[in-house]
């Protein structure tokens, strides 16, 4: 199993969660997030007052899926994130050793 | 009786006491039928200790306590026993109680034991109030009864007599922290039926109130003991309201009653959340209502109708409380009115009290213009309306609608109590009495409505009252923080506790407010943006709208402020639409400034969605929301400052290619008003910013091409008008539809310097013809305008004078009446900047500075002085802060580096010149 770690646009999400769906994956826990990665802070004005800008907004989405699964979730993400400008976020992939259904206590891939 | 045997026999009776609820859905009586089952049991596995143990019989008194001490027990609730000992008693007890017990949880039974003296039980234990309340329920099953009469008579008299006060104080706070949990309010999508507002636990609370107040101890039956069986003992048997409010209550607690049973049966076990499958499946079976042989109702009916019952339980624990002098709600701050004597009602001890009879001998009561000024009073001071005074508004209500009369006067009232700080408090009170549907009957449709999303917590009609209790919220002092070494600035996010990030969101926000220039606009779309959800159509935002229109007819608001209400309801929903897609993208700011095209609709969009975020649920707006949020707001502030000159309106636009031509919708409704002229108008549109056709109606339009066509007579056209009062200010309207010349811009600001006026709002534009429309918004500092209507005339026609350079600036200006300076509470820093890249042709001037009286005119009349044109004006007030935007031309080109830099120098000195 493989745990899927993607921060992405927030105006991105609709349509990755679309098109993971579609790829056969429909569990995600989603969680609001605010960082920066090569894009520096900066600071805006607004009728002549000044805020700082240093943290952005976006998305963290997480995913178990299975080995076989993995590639597929990752094009899909990648498909519909990417706009080629900065910002457009990044993915991780991490092995996972156990995932328990703790309604029934399944265990393994049935889990997922 | 094997453990075996026992607990065969006692889920077979259990099964037939289910049987008879499902026939007969009679919740009271399952519940009594339990009670006297339990007993049985409990008597049952006693008796076997007394055979083994006969000294047993002596000195233990075996009790129900809690709601199995009032023969109410639901399927899946515990069993409370008191086992009564004797001093000395406790040891040889110990082993028989807790075999009893161990036979019981065999049973399956969910046994909760208390082993006391009589003298343990004299005394308020503060750290477990709730086990006196439990004590005042006792009913003896067995036992001792000359001990149980020790406990009752003596010990439990005690109690009562010293604690009661200290009891009944717990009570009351018990109650608030429970209600708090439930953001003291009923009206749940998925209720508690036990713990929330309304719910049984307040049928026990107001009981208790009642019985340590009055002294009346309830009589319960002497359980199974002496051969009778136990009755469905109802709290409201006891209570004391008329035949009409006690049937009501029974009814309530019959229907409640019922739901509980019928939760437990269906989760098996104490889950009383009535969640919406639960909903559902009790509506197909018609829980709690009469008749139960016919069809299914209606999941939303029947919700109303639990609502109906849970109102009931409440009212009837506030009277309660009232009557015992003690606050079961969470008290809001009372402020003391100046002057709180009013007409027709008083405020004492934070409760208003209608009088007998108003100047004009008529019952109060039957005085709209005194009920709402009363209800104005309740959202200033946050009082409560008293509960003679409730029951005469409610009988009043046929007659209050006939005496009431629609229009400005009642926009004033409601307007009042609307920007009270405690409106939504007013406004709940006016919609549990029918006051606010007798206004409004649009609100009627979204009463107690559940509409399903994973996301509201509440019915529509309460998170309306917590969106306007919101925006009021927003506007408090900071909170005092606390670890501030630890935490960062809102801009930067990040390392604060969540609670301290929203907080300083608020405070952010809530700066915004102070800047609107008529709240009472924003609240009453606050009121109204929901009440389409009661009907059936396109989009709830439209239904919303289409409601509006009809109350602002009634309310005979005018044009400006109309569309300001109509708009904000159309629009509600597109900011939090717009913070989904990425608010980084020029596109999205630039489409979403097209949109909203005033700062004004922008500040109160921006309000108003993170209100109604937060009145969803409480949880519902996130740091990360409220940064979106504010960085929109931020970018189309900026954008809708930028954009102005250069989106022009062009009447008729090629759509790739294809020969076709296609209008602007509004456009085309302007059109619409003048057949057979329609190229004239088009001609009349044509060149004016897009901006212009935004934020005019289409009869404004009509009226601005009306005005253009009669400039044979007199090419000054301008029109008046005269504001009405809200929140003790008055906003006049002035607007001047003449042929381009110079200096007109900066006369008519002179004009009105001279007579006092402070511009608060204005704008000007041009069409392609060089027609200019500039309207001003102002304030009168000497109300001169308003106390004097003669004067109206004498100002129009001083306006018309200067700018057709009848009469000379000097002239005016000499006769001016300096208004007193206020030293200014936030000083505000003057920035001027230039952007050449807003338009292609002309340059933008944005000059931020303290708002004072004149400053419009000092800086038109240098930007005239120096010969510079002023395309389009853009003048804004955000609290002492002026913003003005001018796109200038200096004969016909953009200003070069060195003019900017003589107009900046020149500008600096007027301004300071200004301020002295």
């Amino acid at each position: 199993m493989q745990k899927i770690e993607a921060i992405i646009q927030p105006s991105k999400l609709d349509a990755v969660k679309d098109a993971l769906v579609e790829a056969g994956i429909s569990g995600i826990t989603i969680f609001e997030a605010r960082g920066h990665g090569r894009q520096k802070g900066h600071t805006e004005f607004y009728r002549g007052r000044e805020y700082a800008v240093d943290l952005l907004p976006k998305v963290k989405l997480e995913l178990v899926v299975s080995d076989e699964m993995k590639d597929k979730a990752v094009d899909a993400i990648i498909s519909v994130a990417r706009t080629g400008r900065i910002g457009d976020g990044k993915i991780f992939v991490s092995r996972v050793d156990e995932a328990i259904r703790i309604r029934n206590d399944e265990r393994g891939e049935i889990a997922l | 009786m094997s453990g075996v045997t026992a607990r065969g026999a006692y889920e077979r009776r259990m099964a037939e006491i289910r049987g008879l609820f499902e026939s007969n859905g009679d919740g009271l009586r399952a519940t009594a039928a339990r009670s006297a089952l339990v007993d049985e049991f409990v008597l049952r596995f006693w008796s076997e200790e007394l055979q083994a143990d006969t000294s047993l019989g002596k000195g233990v008194a075996v009790c129900a306590i809690g709601g199995y001490g009032r023969g109410q027990l639901f399927p899946c609730s515990d069993v409370d026993l008191l086992f009564c000992v004797e001093k000395g008693m406790e040891k040889p007890a110990k082993e028989p109680i807790r075999r009893l017990s161990q036979s019981l949880w065999d049973c399956g039974l969910q046994v909760s034991p208390a082993t006391r003296t009589p003298g343990d039980c004299e005394r308020l234990d503060e750290d477990n109030p709730e086990f006196a309340l439990s004590l005042l329920d006792v009913r003896r099953l067995g036992g001792d009864a000359a001990l149980f009469s020790r406990l009752q008579d003596k010990s439990l008299a005690k109690l009562r007599s010293r604690d009661g006060r200290a009891i009944g104080e717990a009570l009351a706070r018990l109650t608030r922290e429970r209600h708090a949990k439930f953001g003291d309010t009923l009206f749940h999508l998925e209720p508690n039926i036990k713990d929330s507002p309304g719910g049984l636990r307040d049928v026990n609370a107001s009981h208790w109130l009642h019985e340590l107040r009055s002294g009346k101890r309830l009589i319960l039956p002497d359980g199974v003991e002496k051969g009778r069986s136990p009755q469905p003992l109802m709290h409201v048997d006891h209570l004391p309201g008329d035949r009409i409010e006690g049937g009501e209550l029974r009814d309530a607690v019959a229907f409640l009653s019922a739901v509980r049973c019928f939760l437990h049966y269906r989760h098996e076990r104490d889950d009383n959340i009535l969640d919406w499958e639960a909903q559902d499946a009790a509506a197909r079976q018609r829980i709690g209502l009469t008749g139960r042989a016919g069809s299914g109702v209606d999941a939303a009916y029947w919700m109303r109708v639990y609502f109906r019952h849970a109102r009931v339980i409440e009212k009837r624990l506030l009277r309660e409380a009232e009557s015992s002098g003690l606050q079961v709600e969470t008290p809001a701050s009372v402020k003391r009115l100046r002057g709180s004597n009013e007409t027709g009602f008083r405020i004492k001890a934070g409760v208003l009290e209608l009088e007998q009879v108003s100047p004009r001998g008529l019952d109060v009561a039957l005085e709209p213009e005194i009920v709402l000024s009363a209800f104005r009073a309740m959202a200033e001071s946050g009082a409560c309306l008293a509960h003679s005074a409730e029951d005469r508004i409610v009988a009043a209500i046929p007659l209050l609608s006939a005496n009431l009369e629609e229009g400005p006067g009642l926009w004033r009232r409601l307007a009042a109590i609307l920007t009270g700080r405690q409106a939504g408090h007013a406004l709940r009170a006016m919609h549990s009495l029918g006051v606010l549907e007798l206004i409004l009957p649009e609100f009627h449709g979204i009463d107690a409505l559940v509409i399903r999303d994973a996301y509201h917590r509440y019915t529509v009609d309460e998170h309306t009252f917590v969106l306007i209790d919101t925006l009021h919220g927003m506007a408090a002092e900071p909170a005092v923080e606390r670890g501030k070494s630890r935490g960062r600035d809102a801009d930067k996010g990040g390392t604060r506790e969540p609670q301290q990030e929203m907080e300083a969101w608020r405070v952010r926000f809530g700066a915004i407010l102070a800047e609107l220039q008529n709240p009472a606009l924003l609240f009453l779309a606050a009121l109204l943006h929901d009440t389409g959800k009661g009907r059936v159509g396109e989009s709830h935002a439209t239904e919303s709208a289409r409601l509006a229109r009809s109350v602002l007819q009634r309310l005979e608001m005018d044009a400006y402020d109309s569309s300001q209400v109509l708009r904000l309801i159309e629009m509600h929903l597109e900011m939090s639409a717009a913070i989904r897609r990425d608010i980084f993208d020029a596109e999205t700011v630039r489409a979403f400034a097209g949109r909203v095209q005033t700062h004004e609709l922008l500040r109160m969009l921006t309000l108003f969605t993170y209100a109604d975020i937060t009145a969803v649920h409480p949880d519902a707006l996130t740091p990360w929301k409220a940064e979106s949020l504010w960085r929109l707001y931020m970018a189309t502030a900026n954008q809708l400052d930028r954009s102005v000159d250069e989106e022009r309106v062009h009447t008729r636009v090629s759509v790739g290619g294809t020969g076709f031509w296609r209008k602007d919708e509004k456009i085309a409704r302007v059109l619409a008003l003048l057949p057979g002229r329609e190229m004239e108008m088009e001609h009349f549109l044509e060149g004016f910013p897009e901006r212009y056709v935004s934020t005019r109606s289409a009869e404004t339009m009509l009226q601005h091409f009306e005005m253009a066509q009669r400039f044979d007579e007199d090419p000054f056209q301008m029109t008046f008008h005269h504001g009405a009062t809200q929140s003790g200010s008055v906003v006049n309207e002035v607007t001047l539809v003449t042929p381009d010349r110079p200096r007109l811009f900066a006369g008519m600001t002179a004009a009105l310097a001279a007579w006092g006026m402070n511009v608060v709002t204005a704008d000007a534009f041009a069409n392609q013809a060089g027609v200019v429309v500039d309207t001003f918004r102002f304030t009168d500092t000497f109300h001169t305008l308003e106390l004097n209507e003669s004067e109206r005339e004498r100002f129009l026609s001083s306006l018309r004078d200067l700018v057709a350079g009848r009469t000379s600036v000097e002239k005016l200006l000499s006769s001016r009446r300096r208004p007193r300076r206020r030293s200014p509470r936030v000083p505000v820093e003057t920035r001027i900047e230039f952007d050449e890249t807003a338009s292609t042709h002309s340059t933008l001037l944005q000059v931020i500075t303290q708002d004072v009286p004149g400053l419009l005119r000092a800086i038109s009349a240098t930007l005239s002085d120096l010969g510079f044109n002023v395309e389009v004006a853009l003048v804004d007030t955000e609290g002492e802060t002026a913003i003005d935007v001018f796109y200038l031309t200096l004969q016909g080109r953009r200003l070069t580096a060195e003019q900017e830099k003589e107009l900046r120098t020149a500008l600096l000195a007027a301004i300071e010149k200004n301020s002295r």
